[in-house]
């Protein structure tokens, strides 16, 4: 073998192991389970499955679908079984998460299949209320966005992006919870949307979201949608404001329909695939 | 043929007798140098012998051991960089694994080359003047592995030619540490049953001092010991005490087989003080983690400091940090060994910061508690009372409703290890700040399935972390550095009066008298692991692991 045979095949030998050590690695990160899961729960009705379960979910789920899973930060789970959900998409939803919204997978090393089933044979428990029919125009709540929300905030990639991307929000928010959020609650701020406000040297005061920190230095994004860095010795104030960026949109500012119109809007957008549906 | 003879001074010969005096002295040359070189080569090269060991850094140029020397101190007497000159602290080399994971190891020196492990079982030996590899070894792994926090590793131990290293797979194995072949491979536990080997071995004379993780899934936790040449068990010491053993009745409850899953890991080194002969190693959390009711009572030897013979494993004292663990508050943090003056009398102790949030005194002959004081907000236990228990306070047991207890589960400082200056006195840890919700449930134990009896949510708003740097003599915090994110950086410190540790991805210097911050450098990562110190050509060098890339500092030459 020539010399620049053998170095190639040296190389590719290296690359192969390369490559077969990370198939390795995430084979054995995600180490095939030996039995695929019920298609229904199997411990539904378990009363020491629905007391752990219950358990489980003010430990992993009450954070984001509020105590008593009418949704906080996440939607309402209370409807889903009477909207004809079933079991076997809900436990894929809780193992796999839900793309493009704060909903993670569940560990199978941390969470066995047990602990889901668990969990939701608890969630089963809670009253099962219809889900209320929904109101308003979607058609006119677009129109509505496109007016006072898309300067800051995108939807299947038009509008601005100083404010979170919204394609998903239907899936990621209850309506309850939009509703809050545009009238003007502030209790929940998104990471790397957090308002601030810097003051420079000069005495210019730049406001923006934080994007990143460290004990040196900061990253924003200013009003302007500009990204940039500051080195906090170049910086005489920081101050971080409970107020988050977004404007309050009171009744004065947005009418009762057109706030209605809006939600429907909001809450019908499930990503980019099933808003174009 | 009297022309064609030529003498060394390139003159022709003049006569044959010339010649016949030169040929023999050019064999004679020629034979000595060739037997020099044989002799050269065949003269054992440096080699770390068990003395180098108990000397650690007495020869500060070497690394030997994760805590630097039997001590765990950290603290490097190497003086060229100083607080006056650390500002010009510039990178040397990187080194990047090109794996995924992290760092968590503490590279070791010997004689001109780091020797390091990384994760998913991987190891190197790098030359330490310029970060270029020399050899690598990397583990074929098995599927199905299990492992609760990380596929990480803390690092090589070394003897004679020889590394150790425990792997994820919970075997121990012995590689070259000319070449990084496999030399001996030993199966401590089955992994498939939830053990693994994270810890960096601790060698002591002639033996290979280890132990088990995998508390978090139903584990019996244990201490061995390896004979270094052969692989050979010499010894091992369980961490949940069995029906034979002193403190089996500490495990009471519904389950009777809860010791044979009882937690107890081991994952971070020991300490070893070899006018004792005793070996310290800090004992993990009980399992399952957050629910006690099928073990009740004190839960024997989890959670605790325990110091063994040496040479037999014999347990000669324990001290338990959190009795009946029910807060995942393992005491795996490395035991630091120091003789300090305390009330005017010297005393030999052990310094414990412990995940629990209390930093611990205690007489490391007998295991006695000298003092025991929060470095951090603890509101499950208010003190530590003289008979060396805690003083528990109300409303801290998890439950299915959850329950608010501080610190999380996280604890007041974890694997990171701290360091200890013996001249100022001074106790150098990355500190944490936070609260938790901590919910229960019953959970059956089915081998190598996750078994914690519960989970913690953290509480985002309560958490912080900082560097503290503790007076020893009054339990006082002397200064503190905030971080901006939580960190999990470990601290080393120099004789120079300088400390090393770091927080959201910089690695950073400070003056160890008053805590100001003199330098930093981002490395682009988080830190979960410790700067180590060594010197090669007369220069002195800061190497840290962040991520997966290994820097390499020197002061800058102009």
């Amino acid at each position: 073998m020539s010399r620049t045979g053998q170095r190639l095949a040296v190389f590719l030998a290296f690359a192969l192991g390369c490559v077969c050590a990370h198939a390795a690695a995430a084979q054995d990160r995600s180490a095939p389970r030996p039995e695929p899961r019920a298609a229904t729960n199997p411990l539904e009705g378990n009363a020491l499955a629905i007391s752990n379960g219950a358990a489980m979910f003010r430990n992993r789920c009450a954070g984001c679908h509020g105590p008593d899973a009418h949704g906080y930060l996440g939607p309402d789970l209370t409807s889903y079984w009477s909207a004809g959900g079933t079991d076997a998409r809900m436990f894929d939803i809780v193992r796999k998460g839900v793309p493009g919204t704060e909903m993670i997978g569940a560990d199978p090393l941390r969470v066995l299949d047990k602990d889901i089933w668990q969990t939701l044979a608890y969630i089963r428990t809670l009253s099962a209320v219809p889900a209320a029919a929904p109101t308003g125009d979607a058609v006119s709540g677009e129109r509505v966005f496109r007016t006072n929300c898309a300067s800051c905030h995108r939807v299947n990639g038009r509008g601005g992006q100083l404010g979170p991307d919204l394609s998903r929000i239907g899936s990621a928010r209850p309506r309850a919870g939009l509703a809050s959020k545009i009238r003007g609650s502030s209790d929940v701020i998104r990471p790397g949307y957090e308002p601030v406000t810097l003051v420079t040297r000069d005495g210019e005061r730049i406001r923006g979201v934080r994007k990143n920190e460290d004990e040196f230095s900061i990253q924003i994004m200013d009003a302007r949608e500009r990204l940039q860095g500051y080195v906090k010795a170049n910086l005489t104030a920081i101050t971080f404001d409970k107020q988050s960026l977004m404007p309050v949109y009171g009744p004065d500012r947005l009418n009762d329909r057109d706030f209605d119109d809006l939600l429907r809007y909001l809450t019908s957008l499930r990503g980019a695939t099933e808003t174009a549906r | 043929m009297r022309k064609q003879t030529r003498g060394l001074d390139g003159r022709d010969g003049q006569d044959g007798q010339d010649t016949n005096r030169i040929v023999p002295a050019v064999l004679v040359i020629l034979a000595c140098a060739l037997s020099w070189t044989l002799v050269s080569a065949q003269q054992p090269t440096a080699s770390v012998t068990s003395q180098d060991l108990r000397e650690g850094l007495k020869n500060p140029t070497r690394w030997l051991t994760y805590g630097g020397d039997y001590g765990n101190l950290r603290h490097s007497p190497l003086t060229q960089i100083t607080p006056a000159n650390v500002n010009r602290l510039v990178p040397q080399w990187q080194f990047q694994t090109d794996t995924l994971g992290k760092f968590e190891a503490a590279p070791l020196v010997f004689d001109g080359v780091v020797y390091v492990t990384g994760p998913l079982d991987t190891g190197w030996a790098l030359d330490a003047r310029t970060g270029r590899q020399i050899w690598r070894y990397r583990r074929e792994l098995p599927s199905g592995l299990i492992a609760c926090c990380g596929l990480v590793n803390r690092g090589f131990g070394v003897l004679g030619d020889l590394l150790f290293k425990t792997t994820l797979d919970a075997h121990i194995v012995a590689i070259s540490r000319k070449t990084g072949a496999i030399e001996w491979d030993t199966a401590m536990e089955d992994f498939r049953r939830g053990y693994s080997g994270t810890t960096a071995p601790l060698v002591v004379k002639d033996k290979v001092i280890v132990g088990i993780a995998g508390a978090e899934y139903g584990i019996r936790g244990f201490i061995d010991a390896y004979d270094a040449q052969t692989g050979k068990q010499v010894w091992r010491f369980y961490t949940t005490a069995g029906p034979q053993d002193p403190g089996h009745g500490t495990w009471r409850g519904t389950d009777a087989k809860a010791w044979e899953h009882g937690g107890g890991s081991i994952w971070v080194p020991g300490a070893y003080d070899p006018e004792l002969n005793l070996t310290y190693w800090g004992t993990g959390n009980a399992g399952p983690d957050y629910n006690g009711l099928e073990r009740e009572g004190d839960n024997l030897y989890t959670a605790s400091v325990v110091a063994l013979d040496a040479d037999t494993g014999k347990l000669r004292w324990h001290y338990q940090f959190t009795p009946h663990d029910i807060w995942d508050y393992d005491s795996t943090q490395m035991p630091v060994l120091a003789d300090v003056t305390l009330g005017g009398e010297l005393r030999k102790v052990v310094l414990f910061a412990n995940r629990n949030g209390f930093f611990y005194v205690l007489d490391r002959a007998t295991g006695n508690l000298i003092r025991g004081k929060p470095f951090i907000q603890t509101t499950w236990a208010k003190e530590i009372r003289a008979d060396g228990r805690p003083m528990l306070l109300p409303n801290s047991v998890p439950s299915e409703q959850g329950t608010r207890v501080c610190p999380d589960q996280s604890g007041g400082t974890n694997w990171m290890p701290p360091s200890f200056d013996p001249s100022l006195g001074l106790f150098f840890v990355t500190a944490r700040e936070s609260c938790g919700i901590f919910f229960t449930w019953k959970d059956d134990y089915t081998p190598g399935e996750a078994f914690r009896g519960g989970a913690v949510q953290r509480l985002g708003d309560t958490q912080s972390s900082m560097l503290r740097a503790i007076d020893v003599t009054t339990g006082e915090r002397r200064w503190e550095f905030p971080y901006t994110t939580q960190s999990w950086a470990g601290v080393l410190s120099t004789a120079s009066g300088l400390v090393f540790a770091g927080g959201s991805g910089n690695v950073m210097a400070f003056d160890a008298k008053s805590g100001k911050n003199l330098w930093h450098f981002q490395t682009g990562s988080s830190l979960y692991a410790g700067a180590m110190t060594y010197m090669v050509d007369g220069r002195q060098y800061v190497l840290l692991p962040a991520g997966t890339t290994l820097t390499a500092f020197a002061l800058a030459e102009f």
